[in-house]
């Protein structure tokens, strides 16, 4: 087994657990950026440098900045949220649902694993530039959409924000 | 190197942490947290299948998957801003406007 691919592993599945159990929202959030440097580092040692970098700054700079912005606004200091983990049910619950849904998932892709065959990557696989060739080529149209999501989502969330009560 | 089942084991494991998470936690930020792992698995899967195939077209997919995220958690903590003006907590199970 690669040291590489099993330390960063070990660190994302850690971390994940720590995100999900962690009493309050700030620790989880800390969590999840552990999580992020993780797939991060496993990106690069999957040829994929552009996706890590965007990892990086989109994930790790932007949207957790955001989310922990959101809990410094709405949680006040020393307020907890110890009598939100009480409920067993939800925990059994959720446990089975979970675990069924990892085993699922393991037997059901693992098969696909069978049909890839390790080919040589060709010359440049994963450079920048070969990402922008697909991207602003074959891709343009789908490019267009998602700006015109992100657009219609920062108007809708501006309006829902900003609405008084 | 890791082959390219490994890969899929710790991407599905990292996806059930995430709905784990998603079903068993009543406060709203970390319900939003465990959507964000549960993508972040999707996008690592992949980014290693685009590796053992030899097909750039999933990385590009990943960007695609990183403008939907980042739009739903824009209007997601907008919607979650604008709750908490009328109920003044983060508690799922307090958010009953919907319910009977």
């Amino acid at each position: 087994m690669d040291p590489y691919f099993l330390v960063f592993a070990i660190m994302a599945l850690g971390a994940g657990v720590f995100t999900i159990s962690a009493r309050d929202a700030l620790p989880s959030a800390l969590g999840l950026l552990t999580v992020f440097i993780a797939l991060s580092a496993l990106y690069l040692h999957l040829h994929a440098p552009l996706i890590a970098i965007f990892q990086v700054t989109i994930y790790a700079g932007a949207i957790l900045v955001l989310i922990v912005f959101v809990i410094m606004l709405l949680m006040s200091p020393g307020q907890t949220l110890r009598h939100l983990q009480k409920n067993l049910s939800y925990r059994i619950m959720g446990g089975i649902l979970g675990a069924s849904m990892i085993a699922l998932l393991v037997i059901g892709l693992k098969g696909l694993s069978d049909m890839s065959r390790p080919r040589e990557l060709p010359q440049g696989f994963g450079h920048p530039s070969q990402f922008g060739d697909l991207f602003f080529k074959d891709y343009l149209m789908h490019f267009e959409v998602a700006s015109i999501l992100l657009l219609v989502a920062l108007i809708g969330a501006i309006y829902l924000a900003k609405r008084k009560a | 190197m890791a082959g390219l089942t490994e890969y899929i084991i710790l991407a599905s494991v990292l996806f059930g942490i995430g709905a784990i998470g998603f079903l068993t936690r009543r406060n709203a930020l970390i319900l939003f947290m465990c959507v964000e792992m549960m993508l972040n698995s999707v996008n690592l899967m992949l980014v290693a299948f685009s590796h053992f195939r030899a097909d750039m077209a999933g990385q590009v997919m990943v960007l695609f998957i990183y403008a939907v995220a980042a739009a739903e958690v824009a209007v997601g903590l907008a919607i979650l801003i604008a709750l908490f003006r009328h109920v003044k907590d983060v508690d799922i199970t307090k958010f009953h406007l919907l319910r009977w």
